[in-house]
């Protein structure tokens, strides 16, 4: 994940606040547990009613290190290799274990092939020195509102497997991001994969974002994926499978399903659809203003982005027509 | 006989002899320094803007893991003489400086109580466990209502919460006005910043009670003005205290003045008996180092159709914070935004006025530029928006109004003078490199197809390398005038140079390496330069003000010279010649009486370590082989430069992308011109920061919204554009050397650039640019406020 998000966007961070919250730069004392198997894990983590789980270490650190979080434990998933890895599924999926580390997202032939979105995405978290250590594990987990891997899980439909004291558990990425830096694992749970399942064949994407600068939080990112049906011999097709994610705009990233289906069924798409899709997100998404960005200025930001990113989609998959 | 002065060195591209040693993180810098005994301080900080401490419970910190002592103000009472920034300028009101938060706190992140412990993150622990009781103050956050008479004090001992005003007075501006073709008037907001030094504010002090001697490490660009202020603070002779800036991780003048952190490390360490050190985190260098710029201004221009300048009228209100910092004195910033605005430029009529309000936020002091970033901003938005209404061209009105080289020295509106400086070369120069013609023809063209393009130009001069005719902070009665370099060859041959002028990255150990050298004919790497240390020299006052190579290089010139007469005369000894007739060469010295040919080893041996070679009379004579001497440039010199940026504004998303930038500049005679071009780089890319990205935002209650690192919001290198930079090679300054200084321009004219850039690529929008930064946000604002005028 990014530098120190500390807070989330809705809340600018206040410090020294006339409150009890105390912001410094140093950690306070915790003992440090580094399990080889996952079992060892989840019993540490059950050990101790005020336990976190490190792995890359790249929010937590911080975290730990301004005091806004003093667990008693870290338990340090780092070494357990069965979190690890990027393997096939059926269906022209994808499983990612909890470790990989964003740069291996990055650069997997795997991911860039099944997964296009998922490769451009990737170069747009932070910096290629917090790529190397974040993992994958790590960013769904923490769930910043304006991390690009929660939006690819929602975008994707991706399923989370999450291990705990009474074994497996899959969430569905929808149902997992509850909030700004709140999910739906419990405090003993363990996300241990993510699952993305195959597009269809006849798919194109785009995604663009925007921040201030490289490498920052997005102010708004925008991410499109379009699919054919129908028969290509008979002159049927059709837009078929729609999804349009975007984050930076809420609390969670968000799919806008009353502009995906505004699409799907198309048969084409031209410019006033795409204004009219762009219009049914901008006032579809409910952004807080913050700082560096207002409410209106988000708006504005996912209309345009919006009727960009569906266009270039929308040209990418006319560009597949002819291949079958 | 004459001596061939190659000048092998100056003007050429040394490379950075502290780079390997500072790239390779081998520097020293004051937090690697590790004492034995050494002990740590955390501080608690206020959490309140403005409010009366009614109690400190200290009990539980005292009981903490690891605690040595806790100390509040009532703790270190009587243990030192107050310190206050004094000033010449009527009308202004000094504070004393607050070493802990006694009675009340007037900012957030005043430091209030300062837990002393064997580690750092025991000393935190125990801060935590620090209760303290406030009643809250009516809140002095706005300026304009903070200078309101009924107002709340922030000093209650004040007249009120304008700690000064001042104001300038040229001919008779309400007739300059009178007659005026295009009036222009607008009110302009120049944000809060930070210098923001990659090294956080750090100091290590230790007291050896066996010697009553005191040493301070500290990340300072000025350790003589502190080691100046701390004998006079804590009643120690100068000759027992020693202060020391090592290497120096940035400073950008946020490391110039005197802070409460610096006072209170040797006071505990002399108390204790047992080394102290604090180490700033990144949120208290964000929320207690000195601050910069800040400041709304209310400005006026009148031009005849012509478009000369007939006159111009400000008045400005400079947010300056809780605190008059030392030594520069509240003043420091705003009052050279009026006493610089009428800039390069002609201007008979002028009226100036300029308040400094305490609030309640940290001090304003020094950061790169000091009032003239904000005084350029200003003039030239106005000059591009006389302009506009003229249907002039940006370049023609400026050529129409800049001081001609014939007219020099000039006298400016404020009274400053300049001296001779390529004014209207630089325009030309940069016009020029950039292609201005060519461009402004791209320019229409892009723009008929809707894209939002700008062209910026910014003309500027600015005082550096000033003397002690005048001060560098307006008002303020310590000579920052003179510098004094000394140079020693020693019984080896070995020659250091030591000096005041200090270096925290800006290569001055090699620029000032290359004028030794030269001086003294030897190879560079002969040369040890020594810096940064009270110690080694008897008076200085640091680098800062652009002052560094000009004051350093003129005191090394006079320093090498003095020391050349000495070494020659003991040269005619030994190669049975005379003075006059001893050339040096490549380090080595030759004479018309032998041909014997003497290296400096040669030279210091047979100086100091042969016995009977030598009469004493002339030993007695010459002494030893050193020369101290100080330089005193006394007005200073007068640097100038054009800087032009074209932009883009991204249509969807108001982004600014900087697409070409170019700096003309005259800087005299260069040390080192590779080394200019890095000062230039980084100057522009902080500029940028301010135009574009920069801002500290304090919310009404005087909390700092921006105290990481993800909201106050820097440029990284992605952001920053190529840079041409023109050297004008003109006749050079009167200074010894030719040397102007140039470590400040950069900074200075990129936010007038820039923001000038901006407003052109949305002039077609009828927007005008009035605030910095203008971020995507504002661009945004903008538009839609174009939108709905239409």
């Amino acid at each position: 994940m990014k530098a120190a998000r500390l807070l989330p966007k809705s809340a600018p961070l206040v410090l020294l606040a006339a409150s009890d919250r105390e912001v410094i730069m140093k950690p306070a004392a915790f003992d440090y547990e580094r399990p080889q198997t996952l079992d060892d894990a989840l019993k540490l983590l059950a050990s101790s009613d005020n336990a976190k789980i490190i792995a890359g270490g790249q929010s937590l650190m911080p975290m730990l290190n301004f005091r806004l979080l003093a667990p008693e434990l870290l338990v340090d998933i780092s070494r357990i290799d069965e979190l690890r890895g990027i393997r096939e599924t059926k269906g022209r999926g994808l499983s990612v274990g909890a470790l990989t580390r964003h740069h291996e997202m990055e650069t997997s032939k795997l991911v860039e092939e099944r997964f296009p979105v998922i490769h451009e995405a990737m170069q747009y978290v932070a910096h290629l020195a917090i790529r190397n250590r974040g993992t994958i594990g790590g960013s769904l987990s923490h769930a910043d509102p304006a991390a690009e891997l929660p939006m690819m899980a929602v975008l994707l439909d991706a399923h989370l497997h999450v291990a705990g004291p009474n074994g497996l558990r899959q969430v569905a990425a929808r149902d997992f991001f509850l909030g700004a830096l709140t999910t739906d694992l419990e405090e003993n749970e363990i996300l241990v994969q993510v699952e993305f399942p195959g597009l269809p064949k006849r798919s194109a994407y785009a995604f663009d974002e925007f921040a201030q600068r490289s490498g920052d939080f997005a102010l708004c990112s925008v991410a499109v994926i379009l699919s054919w049906s129908g028969n290509f011999l008979t002159g049927g097709k059709k837009i078929g499978d729609v999804r349009i994610a975007l984050m930076g705009v809420d609390e969670t990233p968000v799919r806008i399903e009353v502009a995906e289906q505004l699409l799907s069924g198309a048969k084409h798409i031209d410019d006033p659809l795409l204004e009219q899709v762009a219009s049914v997100i901008r006032d579809t998404i409910q952004p807080n203003g913050d700082l560096h960005a207002s409410a209106d200025y988000r708006r504005h930001l996912a209309y345009t982005m919006s009727q960009q990113t569906l266009k270039t989609a929308w040209q990418r998959l006319q560009g597949q027509t002819d291949e079958d | 006989m004459p001596e061939s002065n190659s000048s092998q060195y100056v003007g050429s591209r040394v490379k950075r002899r502290e780079d390997p040693r500072l790239l390779t993180g081998r520097g020293r810098y004051v937090d690697d320094i590790k004492v034995a005994g050494m002990l740590h301080i955390a501080f608690r900080r206020s959490d309140y803007s403005h409010a009366r401490i009614l109690s400190i419970d200290t009990s539980a910190a005292k009981a903490s893991p690891g605690v040595v002592e806790v100390f509040t103000a009532k703790d270190i009472e009587g243990e030192f003489n107050p310190v206050l920034a004094q000033s010449r300028m009527r009308d202004y009101q000094p504070t004393i400086m607050q070493i802990l938060a006694a009675d009340k706190v007037r900012f957030v992140g005043e430091a209030v109580v300062a837990v002393v412990a064997e580690s750092r993150y025991l000393a935190e622990d125990a801060a935590a466990l620090v209760e303290i009781e406030y009643d809250e103050l009516p809140l002095v956050t706005d300026p304009e209502q903070a200078l309101i008479n009924s107002s709340a004090k922030l000093h209650e001992q004040m007249d009120s919460n304008v700690l000064l005003q001042r104001e300038f007075n040229r001919g008779d501006v309400d007739e300059a006005f009178y007659g005026a073709s295009v009036y222009i008037k607008e009110r302009f907001r120049f944000t809060r910043k930070t210098s923001l030094a990659m090294e956080n504010r750090t100091y290590l002090a230790e007291y050896n009670s066996a010697e009553q001697a005191l040493t301070l490490h500290t990340t300072s660009q000025v350790p003589g003005i502190i080691r100046d202020i701390l004998v006079d603070a804590l009643d120690i002779p100068g000759s027992h205290l020693r202060v020391v800036a090592p290497d120096v991780g940035g400073g950008f003048g946020g490391k110039t003045s005197l802070y409460p952190e610096e006072v209170l490390a040797p006071i505990l360490a002399k108390k204790l008996e047992r080394p102290v050190k604090w180490t700033g985190d990144r949120i208290e260098d964000l929320i207690s180092t000195s601050q910069g710029f800040d400041e709304i201004i209310d400005a006026e221009i009148a031009v005849d159709r012509e478009g000369r300048i007939l006159g111009l009228r400000a008045d400005v209100i400079g947010d300056v914070g809780a605190y008059s910092i030392y030594p520069w004195t509240a003043g420091i910033e705003p009052v050279q935004v009026v006493s610089f605005l009428p800039g390069p430029y002609k201007i008979e009529n002028y009226h100036g006025r300029v308040r400094g309000v305490a609030t309640s936020k940290p001090p304003t002091g020094p950061y790169r530029g000091v009032g003239r970033p904000v005084s350029t901003f200003v003039m030239e938005r106005l000059v591009d928006m006389a302009a506009r209404e003229l249907q002039m061209d940006p370049r023609e009105i400026r050529q129409r109004n800049l001081v001609q080289p014939h007219e020099f020295p000039y006298k400016a509106a404020s009274g400053i003078v300049w001296d001779q400086s390529g004014f209207t070369q630089g325009l030309n120069g940069a016009c020029e490199a950039i292609g201005y013609d060519g461009l402004r023809r791209t320019q229409a063209q892009a723009r008929a197809q809707g894209r939002m393009v700008g062209i910026g130009i910014a003309s500027f001069a600015e005082l550096t390398g000033i003397g002690s005719r005048l001060s560098a902070s307006p008002g303020m009665p310590i000579n920052t005038g003179t510098e004094t370099a000394s140079i020693s060859v020693d019984s080896t041959g070995g020659i250091t140079a030591r000096f005041g002028v200090t270096s925290y990255g800006q290569g001055l150990e090699t620029s000032l390496a290359q004028v030794v050298a030269d001086e003294l004919n030897v190879e560079i790497s002969q040369i040890r330069i020594l810096q940064g240390d009270s110690a080694a020299v008897s008076h200085s006052t640091g680098s800062y003000a652009s002052r560094g190579a000009v004051l350093g290089a003129g005191a090394a010139i006079l320093a090498c010279r003095a020391l050349d007469q000495k070494l020659k005369a003991v040269a005619a000894i030994l190669l049975s010649s005379s003075a006059e007739d001893i050339l040096i060469r490549d380090g080595v010295f030759s004479g018309p009486g032998s041909d014997e040919k003497l290296t400096f080893k040669d030279l210091a041996k047979a100086y100091y370590s042969q016995m009977g070679l030598i009469p004493a009379p002339i030993r007695n004579e010459i002494g030893e082989l050193s020369a101290t001497q100080m330089y005193d440039p006394e007005w200073g010199t007068t640097s100038s430069a054009t800087h032009i940026a074209l932009v883009e504004i991204d249509p969807d998303t108001f982004k600014v992308k900087v697409d070409k930038y170019v700096v003309a500049e005259d800087c005299g005679q260069m040390l080192n011109p590779m080394i200019v071009d890095g000062q230039v780089h980084g100057g522009v890319a902080q500029g940028i920061g301010a135009a574009l990205y920069e801002e500290m935002i304090y919310d009404e209650q005087g909390q700092n919204l921006t105290a990481s690192l993800v909201d106050y919001v820097v440029p990284s290198a992605t952001e920053i554009p190529r840079m041409d930079v023109v050297h004008l090679d003109l006749e050079k300054p009167k200074t010894l050397g030719g040397v102007r200084g140039m470590g400040e321009g950069g900074t200075i004219g990129a936010p007038a650039a820039i923001a000038n850039a901006v407003a052109d690529a949305l002039a077609p929008l009828g927007q005008q640019v009035t605030t910095l930064p203008v971020t995507p946000q504002r661009i945004f604002e903008l538009v839609q406020a174009a939108k709905a005028n239409q």
